[in-house]
């Protein structure tokens, strides 16, 4: 039996809340560049299209490593997580993806995570912890990497003409996918270790043949969101997280390229919230949450500003978050800070899941 | 380990005393790496570190546990001893540990403290360093574009801008004008300070985007038989020892053990042939360059981000009397190839580079002011510093100076003449 027949065989469709939630995770973005007088002109959605309708709290705080994988692992799993920086260690609590399907006996196709971030690895997907672990992870898809890996691919091979013509770029990327190890990509899609599962393939097909033919931007983050919302029109995942991070340009010194990337991010961040509206499968029935991974150092910081994000400064540490759709009882601008580490226990609340002890709280103010 | 031939007496002998034995476990890297890249240091890098380990040797066995009492506890605290810590030089691993610590900041802050103490006692013992006029120039050349209403928004309360009269057939920038000289200017900054009697290597910088200004050094040298000549550091002279350097760099995959494998390559790795002559033949600035390709900050990537992190390396190891810096233009991302980024974007995709002018303005006036916040962390260049940003395409220049700095008050537009006099007298 294919692996995603039998995936579809035990889904069982009725586990938890019937809530839905989308968690989008933006790369490292100060307020000042943001929610602040001086910002706003670099998310006109976040700050005029969604803020009227949103649960916005106006201090989330990282309190935890300011880098990728310990960042984004803390929000996945409600704990400050000090692993290994660029994804060899799995976090060592479980994630909301583990969480979601162990609690809830909620199938691997409701659980996905799609991110551009290069610093992270299919080892976010899933924990070490005792009794959980991959066996209740997600599926992580890393649609940048294929790229990357198509453009190194045509380099190796003396083919760097065709990154000048859409079709032959196509084929570069389609020639990525089947000849290389999905694993080591990233990929663990469904239980094919072997060999992608023919929907996916054709949702990853699509993906790209609409990303290279769209006539708009080519950035990492464009990709993931075309990735996005193939999954989410074929497979509706209860649990889907978005990572973007053509924010990251920052730390090549480029800011007009770090500005860029805001925008692109307020931009994609409205598309997914449109998808979901337009998509009868999300509608009515979906919370979105997006908020940064954390800041960038202060100008004039011994870290070098915002090209990086080490320094121990709310520049770095003090960020926002915004929430859109069920959870929300009335739109709401709350003041008082909130923790990376609270989002999982109030996901994993808003999709039935019993409460894990963690080093987070449930949020009050989203309505379950 | 084995301590350098090249090392001071003093310093040699401190070292056969066992000072290294006194040090925390992650002081060591530090001490160790300084002493094999003795001969690349610059004279205030050396300075420092003979600072500590004189003051360290000079203590006796309990004031010294006293002094790194606070770094040894929080070095338990951390569990250094159980991590796979490098003791002979500093590595991203190292980094990375400590980094995830949740001790990190109180850690960094101790040593801090412990630099402190050894640059206090020096000051006591040797008396504070005399202090000399400072001069920062940076440059935003044209064609890049600027908004009056913008340009100087974020120097906030730091100086005050001003008209500068720029003559339309000026020959060259604004910078080289004031910098190389010409025929108005019967010669230039950097001239007059290579030819002070004090000037000592490294006290004078030249960094540039492109390549016009180095040139333009390059062809007044030599100045004075003799002199100290500047650091002269290119990003466009420097095109082969990037590519290169990438190249290497690309293979890395990503993993710690095997980045710091590959960067202890690119450490070993010849420079020379790569460089061109003006660093090829100043071993100090060649292992600047090295350190500066390894430190990332986009320096292998862009030509602007080059300029400022270059020029923040700069004051933060040589503390240079006299720096000039000057930006320029990068291109526009790629279609498709710019995800990858760290490539030659010429090398992955043919499509002809397009000038990235709005994007390159943007980038230079952040990175101009943050070439002036460098320097404003260091003593140094508190008090008798003088900055001048010129925003060549508005005519304007912003001046950042202390009281006694002898350029005409108010509103009046500048010429470039009374400039490069003021500046001149300033660093006379």
């Amino acid at each position: 039996m294919l692996p995603w027949a039998r995936a579809l065989e035990s889904v069982s469709a009725g586990a938890g809340s019937g809530h839905k939630v989308v968690l989008v995770v933006i790369g490292g973005v100060r307020r000042t560049d943001t929610f602040s007088r001086e910002g706003l002109e670099n998310i006109p959605h976040l700050a005029h299209d969604l803020l009227p309708q949103a649960l916005y709290y106006d201090h989330a705080r990282n309190e935890g490593v300011t880098a990728h994988f310990n960042a984004i692992s803390s929000i996945l799993t409600g704990n400050w997580q000090r692993v290994d920086d660029w994804g060899r260690l799995a976090p060592t609590t479980p994630t909301l993806f583990e969480q979601f399907r162990k609690g809830l006996g909620v199938d691997r196709s409701d659980a996905w995570m799609v991110a551009s971030n290069k610093a992270l690895t299919s080892l976010i997907g899933a924990s070490s912890a005792s009794g959980y672990g991959p066996e209740f992870g997600a599926n992580v898809v890393f649609p940048k990497q294929l790229m990357l890996m198509a453009v190194a691919d045509a380099l190796r091979g003396g083919r760097t003409a065709n990154m000048a013509d859409r079709d032959r770029i196509e084929a570069e990327m389609e020639s990525a996918m089947e000849g290389n190890n999905y694993e080591g990509l990233g990929w663990n899609v469904f239980d094919a270790a072997d060999r992608l599962d023919p929907r996916v393939r054709d949702s990853i097909r699509d993906a790209v043949a609409r990303f290279v033919h769209s006539g708009g931007p080519t950035s990492g983050d464009e990709l993931t969101f075309f990735m996005v919302r193939e999954i989410m029109r074929r497979f509706s995942p209860r649990l889907l997280v978005v990572a973007f991070s053509d924010v990251e340009a920052a730390h090549f010194g480029s800011y007009a390229m770090h500005l860029s990337g805001i925008r692109t991010a307020d931009r994609l961040t409205f598309q997914i919230w449109n998808e979901i509206q337009a998509n009868p499968d999300y509608s009515d029935k979906t919370t979105m949450v997006t908020l940064p991974e954390f800041g960038r150092d202060p100008d004039g910081s011994s870290t070098n500003g915002f090209f990086n994000h080490r320094a121990n400064d709310d520049s770095t540490r003090d960020t926002w978050m915004m929430v859109l759709g069920s959870a929300v009882d009335r739109p709401n601008v709350i003041e008082k800070p909130m923790r990376h580490v609270d989002v999982c226990p109030t996901l994993a609340g808003l999709l039935g899941c019993r409460q894990l002890e963690s080093q987070g709280t449930l949020l009050g103010d989203f309505r379950t | 380990m084995a301590v350098s031939d090249t090392l001071p007496i003093n310093l040699k002998a401190a070292v056969e005393n066992g000072v290294l034995d006194r040090l925390p476990l992650t002081f060591l890297p530090f001490a160790n790496q300084q002493f094999r890249d003795w001969q690349f240091l610059f004279p205030n890098e050396r300075r420092a570190t003979e600072q500590l380990l004189l003051y360290v040797n000079s203590l006796s066995p309990e004031d010294s546990s006293a002094l790194f009492a606070e770094v040894i506890a929080l070095e338990d605290k951390m569990k250094v001893r159980s991590w796979k810590f490098s003791t002979s030089e500093q590595t991203i691993e190292n980094a990375s540990l400590l980094a995830r610590s949740p001790y990190f900041q109180e850690w960094r802050r101790a040593v801090q403290a412990v630099f402190d103490a050894a640059e206090r006692h020096a000051n006591t013992t040797e008396g504070s360093p005399a202090r000399a006029n400072r001069l920062v120039l940076i440059e935003i050349p044209r064609p890049l574009d600027l908004a009056a209403d913008s340009v100087w928004q974020r120097w906030g309360q730091l100086g005050r801008p001003r008209n500068l009269e720029i003559p339309p057939r000026l020959s060259g920038s604004v910078l080289e004008s004031l910098v190389i000289g010409n025929p108005r200017l019967s010669n230039g900054l950097l001239g007059k300070v290579t030819r002070r009697a004090r000037n000592q290597y490294a006290d004078a910088w030249v960094i540039d985007a492109g390549h016009a200004l180095i040139d333009s050094a390059l062809a007044m040298q030599p100045a004075v038989p003799g002199a100290v000549q500047p650091v002269l550091l290119s990003y466009s002279r420097l095109d082969a020892c990037r590519q290169n350097f990438s190249r290497e760099m690309n293979t890395m995959r990503k993993d710690l053990a095997d980045a710091d494998a590959v960067y202890d390559r690119l450490r070993k790795v010849d420079l020379a042939p790569w460089c061109p002559a003006e660093v090829a033949a100043d071993p100090a600035a060649r292992e600047f360059v090295r350190n500066l390709y390894l430190s990332g900050n986009g320096a292998v990537i862009f030509s602007n981000s080059f300029v400022q992190w270059a020029a923040s390396e700069a004051f933060r190891r040589a503390r240079p009397r006299f720096l000039a810096a000057r930006f320029g233009v990068r291109s526009k991302p790629k279609p498709f190839t710019a995800v990858a980024v760290f490539e030659n974007p010429d090398q992955v995709n043919p499509l002809p580079a397009v000038d990235d002018l709005p994007g390159s303005a943007v980038d230079a006036q952040i990175l101009a002011l943050y070439i002036w916040l460098a320097a404003m962390r260091y003593e140094d260049y508190a008090h008798a510093t003088v900055c001048v940003c010129v925003a060549e395409s508005l005519s304007q220049v912003r001046v950042v100076a202390p009281s006694e700095f002898a350029i005409a008050p108010g509103q009046s537009t500048l010429s470039i003449d009374s400039l490069g006099r003021a500046l001149d007298e300033w660093i006379s």
